[in-house]
């Protein structure tokens, strides 16, 4: 693995919120950790912000510095303009080859403005990282299994989303130009800042005929006028002005395509799939992060981080696809643990619980490469006052409420007067950018911790093969048969149902030394002793799975009386070996 | 032409014939497949010359390479200052490895087009007024598969890929084992084996009919060749990965062999894509391989989507019912006009059926990329004059007869002197003790012409066809301009906007997908104010052969004011008018 080496010069180019969110402090102020959080954190970063790509970096490199057996930061590749896609491996570097521990591959941003999976990424690095030497289940963890965490795969529109004025579901692309409304022009008419306070927010404007009238509970909330009542109000859509004089307002922003569209399983043209761009795999990200998968087939889990609404979500995304039984089964062992650990949170299946999707990304990861992949929706309105949104009315909102009653106001910009040059005098005021899909300060770490901690349910259970036994006995004739069992013990079998039908990652290899092979089979029945032989390089014998939480009987004839050793070697589910 | 010295010749002095009589024989027997084209080296340096010898007509540019380190090149054809921009036709060939004869067809029709550009005045007049690109070899490492030393047809560039999973490279291809220098096909003499000689054309295979009590006598291996890493199976992972024809994205076969890791995974794939990316202009494209819209041109066939796993149906081209399945409606007539042209022109009409669409060039350049795409195979082997010999009386050929295309072929190569198929010999097989044969049709014969007045005719026929269609490409006229005066200094402006092409301004799938562009009209009303009307608008495709859509603005300007009217796309060219009022 290619590891980008800092540069110190990087360090002065931090900004002001990564300077400030990120500053390395010899010892932690506070003198008693609470329960489950790092004694002394080396790297002290605050956990209540989001990080543009400098920052990001930087978080990695004084991760990687504080730790350097348990941390590394590498690039996966470049974005289209340019910017590192920064990998942080977290695993003990002093225990085994990181390539080769059964892996959990987690990434975020994939759109633009759901930018908190990055930072819960990082939090997932920095947790980690912390805690390791404090916490022998965590020692375990990083010592048998590795983190490919890449905090984001779309830097281009992150640094958009963070730097240029923008609402909470913009840009939701990257930042690749296209001619988004097929004038000809590219990336002409986006959105205007008219108020220069780096939101976009709404516009509305006074009319006697209007449909709307302010709520007389909070007159920040705009509602639909009853019928017969007289209106007051415009709405009139997202700040901006026509740019391009063709009578349409912010028709042709940034870019103009879905990454999580653009990926080769099952991609479909844009009528029948929106944002999926000229191809699979036009768009660099999504070309770095498929050639880093493939390069790692120790990687048997993923966990793609999108916002918003509270959802574990399992592929197909398309109704074209099933799931094979076999692997549901494992989702869902996996799924309903993740339910609790996420309260608010709901386990559903893409295309049939949300809404169908040709290209994404998860499809691909289970589709091609077999991987066993979540998506989760961070943030959830039910998080406004831990409860299901019931006590909406025609008159509030829980998010005014909470905007209000936890926030004093700070997620909201007041209504203001603009001349517009279309519509003339004007109003412009909403909710800001990093409120309604992003967590609030308070929940950026409380949300962070629950969604690591299902990744690291989800790691520990990806495959771990062992050797639980051998037994020998004698068949006469100097021959001698070795039984031995493989064991699987983590939920995740080392091939999902999908791997093994397509023969994506080789089977399990199980080998004998210590004597002459003369015939090795795979027992089919242990119980009645039924078996497969396998003809050729019976020394190896090939094992298509080894499945979750069970095990599989394998035995040899063999010339010699020992000791053997058997040892089994799982690309997905790691090496193990036993003597007898 | 190639002419080789073969037995038939050899007996011929056995006999005592004259020397002339022997020369005769000897032009007779033709190379079948490969002698008269290009391998990748040969191909690039005519290339490099044409564009070197046409510098105000032509241009190469490199399109992508391959993992086999050979260049995709992309050869511009056409005269004028605005030849990079104006609308352009595309032939895109070789995608199909083995499948040279598009290939040759491309580098003929660009050469002949160069070379009498100058002197013929048809062929000026196209050069000034279209651009014609040339992608003559999508797939040039699997093209080399016909023309190394031992000829086989390979489908996979030069991705090295474990086909078998055996963490093994590429270990165990196909093995000339005969020494001929052309791989055949191996049979194996087994009782259990399905297939038995066929009893009229001796040499060819079909399946034993165990309702008629047949008892199969031969299992039939595959391509020729030994088991070289000792697994079991025969040439099961042979050099080469990926198959471009098969790595778009349109139906593409997941998991499928040779289809490439993925849809895309290819350079070449990506390269072409990326090619058009960068040439909104290309109209039209015609497509040289396996895939034929021309004999059986593409319909609109509307059917239901897939069905979700609760057997719910909804309608296809849509979110929840997936893949288009066949042409828009909108669309047919074109497609029918342009197969009606290329009948008339090559003097083709009847041939093989299509290829199976599944992650071809094709399928893509229209359902994902909005093209007018029009495929052929170009070549094929032409219906044999009807054989009076007793062979041919007994074939009592059916519809139904599974062979009755390689018994055409045999016929048909019979009659003309083609040496295409190699007869079943007996080779060894170290492990093998029943008897083992290789034979069959040689490499390359049933896709690509003969040296000789096949190939000749091919080159003609498909290169007038390709003229014709540079000729079909839609081009845009204002007509009809009119200016009313409504009231003083409101004024009515109206025009028809007309396609003087014959396709369409763009496919209506074109149109759906954004890609290509539509025409935009503009309005520039200057000083003025437009009442009604849009200063800026997509049109709708606009049919050719003079069909044209109207449009009408008011505006408010002083007398004697102008506007400016403009109308256009990169598929169409622009045209503009400048409008005083009065």
């Amino acid at each position: 693995m290619r590891i980008q080496h800092v540069v110190l010069a990087g360090i002065a180019l931090l900004t002001g919120a990564a300077a400030a969110g990120a500053q390395q402090a010899p010892t932690a102020l506070g003198n008693l950790a609470a329960a489950g959080s790092p004694k002394a954190p080396k790297v002290q970063v605050m956990w209540d912000r989001f990080y543009d790509h400098a920052a990001i970096g930087e978080i990695g490199r004084r991760l990687q510095a504080a730790h350097p057996n348990t941390c590394r930061l590498s690039s996966i590749g470049k974005s289209h303009e340019g910017r590192d896609i920064w990998v942080i491996t977290v695993t003990d570097f002093t225990k085994g080859d990181p390539d080769r521990k059964p892996a959990m591959y987690v990434d975020g941003n994939i759109h633009s403005n759901e930018i908190q999976g990055t930072e819960f990424a990082l939090y997932t690095a920095w947790y980690l990282c912390e805690m390791q030497g404090q916490n022998p289940w965590i020692d375990s963890l990083l010592a048998t299994r590795t983190m490919y965490l890449v905090p984001t795969i779309n830097p281009d529109g992150r640094e958009d989303y963070l730097k240029q004025p923008n609402n909470a579901s913009s840009p939701r692309t990257g930042k690749v130009p296209r001619d988004t409304d097929g004038d000809g022009l590219v990336d002409e008419d986006s959105y205007d800042d008219l108020d220069h306070d780096g939101n976009i927010t709404q516009m509305r404007r006074r009319n006697p005929n209007g449909r709307f009238i302010e709520s007389p509970e909070d007159p920040r909330i705009m509602i639909p006028a009853l019928p017969g009542q007289k209106g007051q109000w415009d709405l009139l859509g997202s700040e901006g002005i026509d740019n391009d004089g063709d009578g349409l307002v912010n028709e042709d922003g940034v870019g103009g395509y879905d990454p999580n569209r653009n990926w080769p399983w099952r991609w479909q043209p844009s009528y029948v799939q929106g944002g999926s761009d000229f191809y699979p795999t036009s768009l660099p990200e999504t070309r770095a992060v498929i050639d880093f998968v493939t390069r790692h087939p120790n990687i048997a889990g993923a966990q793609s981080y999108h916002n918003n609404g509270g959802m574990i979500l399992r592929g197909p995304g398309s109704p074209q696809d099933e799931y094979r039984p076999q692997d549901v089964q494992v989702f869902d062992q996996l799924g309903r643990v993740g339910e609790r650990i996420l309260p608010g949170y709901r386990y559903i299946v893409v295309w049939k619980d949300l809404y169908i999707v040709w290209g994404g990304e998860l499809d691909w990861f289970y589709g091609n490469r077999g991987i066993v992949t979540f998506s989760n929706e961070l943030w959830t309105d039910f998080k406004y006052f831990e409860k299901s949104n019931d006590e909406r009315s025609r008159y509030t909102r829980p998010e005014y409420d909470f905007d209000r009653l936890l926030l004093f106001g700070d997620a909201f910009v007041p209504w203001k007067p603009f001349k517009h040059p279309q519509y003339g005098d004007i109003e412009v005021g909403g909710f800001k950018k990093t409120f309604g899909r992003a967590e609030p300060g308070f929940l950026v770490q409380a949300e962070g911790h629950r969604n690591m901690a299902f990744t690291v349910y989800q790691m520990w259970q990806l495959p771990s093969v062992g050797v639980d036994s051998i037994a020998v006995r004698s068949v006469g004739n100097g021959l001698s048969e070795v039984r031995a069992i493989i064991s699987n013990g983590r939920v995740v079998p080392t091939h999902t149902q999908q791997d093994v039908e397509n023969k994506i990652t080789r089977p399990d290899y199980v080998t004998l030394t210590g004597g002459t092979v003369v015939a090795g089979y795979r027992v089919t029945n242990p119980l009645n002793g039924q078996a497969v032989e396998q003809g050729r390089n019976p020394a190896q014998l090939a094992i298509d799975n080894i499945p979750g939480n069970s095990n599989v009987t394998i035995k040899w004839i063999v010339r010699g009386n020992g000791p053997f050793t058997v040892t089994v070697d799982s690309e997905k589910g790691g090496t193990a070996s036993l003597r007898r | 032409m190639v002419v080789e010295v073969k037995m038939r010749a050899c007996f011929a002095l056995h006999r005592g014939l004259s020397p002339f009589r022997v020369l005769t024989l000897l032009a007779l027997v033709v190379q079948p497949a490969t002698a008269q084209w290009r391998d990748h080296r040969s191909l690039s340096a005519m290339l490099t010359s044409l564009a070197q010898a046409h510098p105000s007509q032509a241009l190469l540019l490199t399109v992508a390479t391959s993992p086999g380190g050979r260049s995709i090149q992309a050869l511009r054809v056409g005269a004028g200052g605005d030849a990079a921009t104006r609308p352009a036709l595309l032939v895109v060939a070789n995608a199909y490895g083995p499948h040279l004869v598009g290939s040759g067809i491309a580098l003929a029709t660009a050469e002949r087009l160069l070379q009498s550009g100058s002197s013929d005045s048809a062929t000026s007049r196209l050069l000034n007024s279209t651009t014609i690109w040339f992608i003559p070899r999508l797939n040039p490492d699997a093209a080399e598969g016909l023309l190394g030393p031992v000829k086989w047809e390979r489908v996979g560039n030069g991705t090295a890929v474990d086909d078998d999973h055996d963490q093994q490279l590429d270990e165990d291809g196909p093995d000339d084992l005969d020494g001929n220098g052309v791989l055949t096909m191996m049979r194996v003499e087994d009782a259990n084996g399905e297939w038995i000689a066929d009893s009229v054309e001796t040499g060819l295979l079909r399946r034993a009919d165990a309702a008629k009590g047949e008892v199969g006598r031969y299992r039939l291996v595959g391509v020729e060749g030994r088991d070289d890493d000792g697994d079991g199976r025969f040439n099961e992972d042979a050099a080469g990965g990926t198959d471009i024809n098969r790595n778009f994205a349109y139906n593409y076969p997941h998991h499928g062999t040779n289809a490439g890791q993925y849809s895309f995974s290819a350079s070449e794939t990506r390269g072409l894509a990326d090619f058009l990316i960068a040439h909104p202009e290309i109209a039209a494209v015609y497509v040289l391989g396996p895939q034929d819209n021309l004999l059986a041109p593409w319909i609109n066939r509307p059917s239901m989507g897939i069905a979700d796993p609760q057997g719910v149906r909804s309608p296809e081209g849509t979110s929840a019912g997936g893949q288009l399945n066949s042409i828009l409606k909108a669309d047919e007539a074109s497609f029918a006009d342009a197969a009606r042209r290329f009948q008339k022109t090559t003097g083709l009409t009847k041939g093989p059926a299509s290829a199976a669409s599944a992650g071809d060039v094709l399928a893509f350049l229209y359902y994902d990329f909005g093209r007018w795409a029009f495929g052929s195979r170009g070549w094929w082997v032409p219906e044999a004059a009807r054989d009076t010999s007793a062979r041919g009386k007994s074939t009592g050929t059916t519809s139904t007869d599974p062979l009755s295309e390689d018994r055409n072929a045999l016929h048909w190569f019979r009659a003309n002197h083609v040496d295409a198929f190699v007869d079943w010999s007996k080779v060894t097989l170290t492990g093998e003790s029943r008897i083992t044969e290789v034979g069959g049709f040689k490499p390359g014969a049933l896709l690509n012409p003969p040296a000789g007045e096949q190939y000749d005719s091919t080159l003609a026929r498909q290169g007038r066809f390709i003229f014709e269609l540079a000729g079909m490409l839609p081009r845009l006229a204002l007509r009809d301009v009119k200016v009313e005066v409504l009231g003083e200094g409101v004024w009515r402006i109206s025009t028809e906007v007309v396609n003087d092409g014959v396709l369409p301004t763009t496919t209506a799938i074109g149109a759906r997908l954004r890609n290509p562009r539509s025409v935009r009209v503009d309005l520039d009303a200057k000083g003025g104010t437009i009442l009604s009307g849009q200063k800026v608008q997509l049109l709708a495709p606009i049919a050719g052969l003079g069909r044209s859509t109207r449009l009408e603005w008011t505006v408010t300007a002083a007398r004697g004011a102008t506007v400016s009217l403009s109308a256009g796309s990169p598929v169409t060219g622009t045209v503009s008018q400048t409008i005083t009022l009065r």
